[in-house]
């Protein structure tokens, strides 16, 4: 049986394609709506960003590509043995620009975020009593509107958040892209998945 | 909503089996206590509870349903056996010369989040060998375990074996502060050579010890991985140690025709913060988790006042019950057909279902409906 590989639906596609083209690996053709095709030797799962690491947890797939932002939300436990390179951005804290917001001077910080475990963490990780608002999209909007104090979310350029007057205030953490494979797959499939490991490891150099 | 009884809610993380699931599993406990029985182990029923302080380390106290008893002790329902068999050993057994061969087969409770057939209660069947020769244990308890798979049936399974002292070694006496040396052994542990160099910047560790600290891992693989492992570890003299222990492990069990059997994973460093050697975890094709491990821990015993070293492992039932279910291997349970006996005469039915009970037949009995 192929390997099956799980790929995010979202901003992480593209990247994955041009790195699976660019390594002469097979690659679904079409822009298709099935989330589950077959491809030469492997077979493909195209999920939502945030459930790419559970598919590969569990080891319905085997693989899987995933951004660290993701991993360190979901804690799924997987290996991660190659750094992509594509998809960089920062996890950061953002408050309304000029508003001198400071974590350390409120009782409680109130966070927007998507990525409720995280943003918790880092807080509550530095002794600051934390309330997360988890939201599900247009998290910057959220302060603006007196929603939470700050948010928790990716930036790669910083234009949507200056465009919603928002300024960085610090960086919870750094992402990319990341080769995720599933535990009990790399061994007991080692064959199969070191070659793609290694495949993927000479393209993405 | 439609159905429901606030009395029928079950709480998250318990479950229940019938009928054939239980048979299953009972079967599954019979096939591996035999496995355990033919190496000359010996059963051993420790208590539900204990005084929680038994249970303590950073890996399980978290997880454990504890209580506070009649008498203000703090008390925990048994979280893992190893703790509980290390005591007893200790205790009650300390007259009994070493080495001991202890098994188990019974539930434990841990607040865990539920995953792949892993509920809060379950089922665990294991052994410890307590005392003795170190190698030897360690090779006979790895031998356990793959007889155990054999017998089951399963297919495309993997010892996949590495060693704490490797890791241990390569950190030992940097004065790594203790969040550092967490991150460290997590990004080891994902096999991210990124996130190992990542979270060494800064530290004072570097050279040598920091590049063979990357290299661990992509460590892992067919047991030639200790040739190289060797060469790249020479400089370190515990780490070296470490490799030269499980080499001969290692040997021992390719003589013993499991070599296609055997993965080296020399990242291999989670589990429960008592192991302090050789550590393994069986993997097999179908399930994306882990089927059971175990490990040596040479200080356990010491803390309850009887330093002895010693080897264990365990399998989960209800993760070997859904990998054997998964690879349509599960074991066949039918049982064969009652017959059924009743009638008018409650008292000539009762002696005639009596009579082909003594003859070994499964009887249905009943008082009429059940013809």
């Amino acid at each position: 049986m192929s390997l099956t590989v799980a790929l995010s639906k979202g901003k992480l596609l593209a990247g994955s394609e041009a790195l699976f083209r660019r390594a002469g690996l097979p690659f679904p053709d079409g822009e298709g709506r099935r989330l589950v095709v077959e491809a030469g030797s492997l077979r493909f799962l195209f999920v939502k960003d945030m459930d790419v690491p559970t598919y590969v947890e569990y080891g319905v797939a085997d693989c899987g590509v995933a951004g660290r932002d993701v991993l360190l939300e979901t804690g799924a436990d997987v290996l991660e043995p190659l750094d992509l390179g594509f998809g960089r951005c920062r996890l950061v804290v953002a408050s309304p620009a000029g508003s001198g917001f400071a974590p350390h001077r409120a009782a409680t910080t109130r966070v927007a975020s998507k990525y409720a475990k995280v943003a918790a963490g880092h807080f509550l990780g530095r002794g600051l009593a934390v309330e997360v608002v988890r939201l599900a999209g247009s998290v910057e909007i959220a302060p603006g509107l007196g929603l939470a104090d700050c948010i928790v979310d990716v930036v790669e350029t910083g234009r949507t958040l200056a465009e919603n007057g928002l300024e960085v205030i610090e960086t919870v953490a750094e992402s990319s892209a990341r080769l995720i494979v599933n535990r009990a797959s790399f061994h007991a499939r080692r064959d199969e998945v070191q070659r793609l490991v290694e495949t993927l490891r000479r393209t993405s150099r | 909503m439609n159905g429901t009884h606030r009395l029928a809610q079950v709480p998250p993380g318990v479950q229940c089996f019938v009928g054939e699931e239980a048979r299953r599993r009972r079967r599954i406990e019979e096939v591996v206590v035999s496995v355990f029985e033919g190496w000359d182990y010996e059963e051993i029923i420790p208590p539900l509870f204990d005084y929680a302080d038994v249970f303590t380390g950073e890996a399980l106290a978290p997880k454990t349903y504890s209580f506070v008893g009649r008498d203000g002790n703090v008390l925990a329902l048994r979280p893992d056996f190893t703790s509980l068999l290390a005591k007893i050993a200790a205790g009650r057994l300390r007259d009994r010369k070493a080495p001991m061969r202890l098994y188990y087969s019974g539930e434990v409770v841990r607040y865990e989040p539920v995953k792949a057939g892993r509920q809060s209660e379950l089922h665990q069947m294991g052994l410890e060998h307590l005392g003795g020769e170190a190698r030897a244990a360690d090779a006979e308890v790895l031998a356990i375990a793959a007889e155990c798979l054999e017998r089951l049936g399963a297919s495309e399974w993997v010892l996949a074996v590495g060693h704490v002292g490797i890791f241990n070694g390569l950190v030992e006496g940097v004065g790594l502060d203790a969040e550092r040396l967490e991150a460290l052994r997590e990004r080891v542990e994902s096999k991210d050579p990124a996130g190992v160099r990542a979270s060494l910047e800064g530290s004072g560790l570097e050279g040598a010890a920091a590049a063979a600290l990357e290299r661990l891992t992509a460590m892992a693989g067919g047991t030639d991985v200790l040739d190289d492992a060797a060469r790249v570890l020479a400089f370190c003299p515990p780490a070296a140690r470490a490799v030269d222990e499980l080499r001969a492990v290692v040997d021992a069990l390719r003589a013993a025709g499991l070599a296609d059997r055997l993965a080296v994973d020399l990242a291999e460093v989670r589990g429960l913060d008592y192991y302090t050697g050789l550590v393994f975890r069986i993997f097999a094709r179908g399930l994306g988790f882990e089927v059971g491990g175990g490990g040596r821990y040479d200080t356990l015993l010491g803390r309850f006042g009887r330093p002895l070293g010693a080897v264990g492992f365990m399998l989960g039932l209800d993760r070997v019950a859904l990998l054997l279910d998964r690879q349509g291997r599960a074991p066949e349970v039918t049982p064969a057909p009652a017959a059924a006996i009743g009638g008018g005469d409650l008292g000539a039915a009762l002696a005639e279902a009596r009579e082909k009970r003594a003859s070994g037949t499964r009887v249905r009995f009943g008082n009429g409906e059940e013809r």
